[in-house]
């Protein structure tokens, strides 16, 4: 039998060296793959072609509430295009942009060319894999969902000629910012990560994230032309109408343009729907991720 | 005392397979050769030892800690190299051992040099900032070596780690699994269905066929000698073997080889031997070969396996 490292020190002195440091466990893998994934998600130590959608989407997203604030400083309170509770509608296009773009990038490959194995076999749990991707793709898109919401909160107060009165008048929208920006995060980030658990390719799961966004805004657009009652079905078939009726049942204020105001729905229901679209979604990756063999 | 050791260890999958069936087994250091058919069990044992499987029955315990209950703890000191391809391809080997050091719980600085020194050490050396992708298969290995050994282990569990590869890569493994387990002081499990090559780098054996223990003792004890003596000849090696009777040994030929019992040349030191040369000069035989029998490993695996050994 070998022998203890002890009576084999000059062998390793010169050649392996043990390592005595610290071992974070389960809680240190969980903060690699969640540091790892927002590298993903961002494009970052990747080619500069893989930062154009993130980087573009999340300059795009940003760009209104820039512009408001500009207006807001250089013409006074004249206009208001956006809105705290406006503000994740108006953008909403961007939203499946950014996230058929990158939430492939942080699940496809590691399922299809077999990586998960190697994740499975250190202190993680298949349950924690999937927490830390979901947790990495959820901060990912808080850079558009949240970052210009409060973008727009900061200017606004500093825009002010009062700062501290405006400080006051505008604090009491923050919960519902965050709130907001954090619902719409996660469930984006569940619905995407599930889809792309069942796609072998990336291209595949990009295109299967837009089409259901795609699909689902034509849709809900026809129900609403259609009338006859079936405009209380439209907001159903958009994910972010549905997140945008949870928004108002939770927050208040509805949105001209969202086939929310024209649905006769009872306001709890979307957060039903929202409650379906997260159960869903958390379903599908707990089946998907535990099939798969080690 | 023993680093892996299982009691009646079994698992039933759904359908009905029987993969382990009550198997009993304590592993000390080394390199140790789990080797067995395909189907065996062996990737089977390995999952359950990484926690990652649990046992229909039975316990196992690694490390001194419960696989059942305490599998996290165990991968912590654990490395595991599986058999399948299992790289990311657009990533530099560099980029993702870091990252596999780190999902094993080392800090990153941490990470980021031991990357570096175990790479070295496999023998990935400019390669290493290039995409895994364009990786010839023995360097592929070599990553899937690495990413095992990054966290420092106590024991290493290669399954069929030279699967895949051509000769001289599989010479290349061999060393590199031998150094491990002789350099570097980590235990390593390498479960293999190829004898030949657990033959050249195990200290120790566990034979298990059909979710079974077949055997588990030094490698030297499955090769030790079976106590004949094969000779073989130019010509007809019957008559020498009728002289050799004739002297009271226990001969027989068969075409121009010939076993001799080593034990009925009465026990004097090369007697056999003796009356092997003396008999062919006598009959003008040459003779090609003279060498003492050993058990192949191969023999366990036959229907009478152990029933000699």
């Amino acid at each position: 039998m070998s022998a203890s490292p002890e009576t084999t020190g000059t062998i390793y002195d010169i050649g392996y060296r043990r390592y005595d440091g610290p071992r974070l466990g389960r809680r240190g893998a969980i903060s690699a793959i969640v540091g790892a994934g927002l590298r993903a998600v961002f494009g970052l130590g990747r080619s500069g072609r893989s930062k154009i959608l993130p980087w573009g989407s999340v300059i795009l997203a940003v760009l209104p509430a820039v512009v408001a604030i500009a207006i807001r400083v250089l013409a006074g309170d004249i206009i208001e295009l956006y809105s705290y509770h406006n503000y994740l509608w108006e953008i909403g296009g961007l939203l499946p942009i950014f996230l058929a773009a990158q939430a492939p990038e942080l699940a496809v490959n590691d399922m299809r060319q077999r990586v998960l194995p190697l994740y499975f076999s250190r202190p993680i749990s298949r349950l924690d894999y999937v927490v830390a991707k979901l947790g990495a793709l959820t901060i990912g898109l808080l850079a558009l969902t949240l970052l210009p919401v409060l973008l727009l909160f900061v200017g606004r107060v500093l825009a002010a000629e009062d700062v501290v009165g405006a400080l006051g008048d505008e604090l009491g929208f923050l919960p519902a910012i965050l709130g907001n920006g954090l619902l719409h995060a996660v469930v984006l980030a569940s619905i995407g990560l599930a889809i792309c658990s069942l796609s072998g390719r990336r291209a595949y799961a990009a295109a299967a994230i837009l089409a259901i966004f795609l699909v689902g805004s034509v849709m809900s657009a026809m129900l609403t032309e259609l009338g006859g009652g079936l405009q209380n079905l439209a907001p159903f078939a958009y994910p972010l109408s549905i997140l945008d009726g949870t928004r108002q049942w939770l927050f208040g204020e509805s949105v001209a343009g969202s086939p929310v105001s024209s649905s006769d729905v009872p306001l709890p229901f979307y957060a039903l729907a929202t409650a379906v679209l997260l159960a869903v979604s958390w379903a599908v990756l707990a089946l998907r991720y535990r099939s798969v063999s080690t | 005392m023993a680093l892996i050791s299982t009691r009646a260890l079994t698992k039933r999958y759904p359908g009905g397979v029987t993969a382990l069936d009550g198997l009993t087994v304590d592993i000390g250091e080394g390199v140790i050769g789990l080797v067995g058919a395909n189907g065996a069990g062996k990737s089977t044992l390995i999952k359950i030892l990484l926690g990652l499987l649990p046992a229909t029955d039975g316990d196992a315990r690694v490390l001194d800690l419960d696989a059942a209950t305490q599998g996290g703890a165990i991968r912590e000191l654990v490395g595991y190299m599986p058999e399948h391809d299992c790289l990311p391809a657009d990533v530099s080997a560099t980029e993702f051992v870091t990252h596999m050091a780190r999902v094993s719980g080392l800090p990153s600085g941490a990470a980021r040099e031991r990357t570096a020194d175990v790479l070295r050490h496999v023998g990935l050396y400019e390669e290493r900032y290039r995409p895994i992708g364009g990786y010839s298969t023995g360097m592929k290995q070599r990553v899937k070596l690495a990413q095992s050994l990054v966290h420092d282990p106590r024991i290493l569990f290669l399954d069929e780690p030279t699967n895949g590869l051509d000769p001289a890569g599989r010479d290349e493994m061999l060393a590199l699994i031998e150094r491990i387990g002789r350099d570097f002081g980590i235990t390593v499990i390498v479960a293999s269905h190829l004898l030949g090559e657990i033959e050249r780098i195990a200290g120790w054996l566990v034979a298990i066929d059909a979710g079974r223990l077949l055997r588990t003792a030094p490698l030297t004890s499955f090769t030790e000698r079976t106590g004949q003596l094969l000779v073989e000849t130019d010509e007809d090696a019957a008559p020498l073997a009728e002289r050799l009777v004739a002297r009271g040994m226990d001969a027989s030929a068969s075409g121009r080889t010939l076993v001799v019992d080593v034990a009925s040349g009465g026990g004097a030191k090369h007697a056999v031997e003796d009356a092997v040369r003396d008999d062919s000069v006598a009959l003008g035989l040459a003779l090609v070969r003279i060498e003492h029998g050993r058990h192949q490993l191969e023999d366990l695996f036959r229907d009478d396996a152990g029933g000699d050994g």
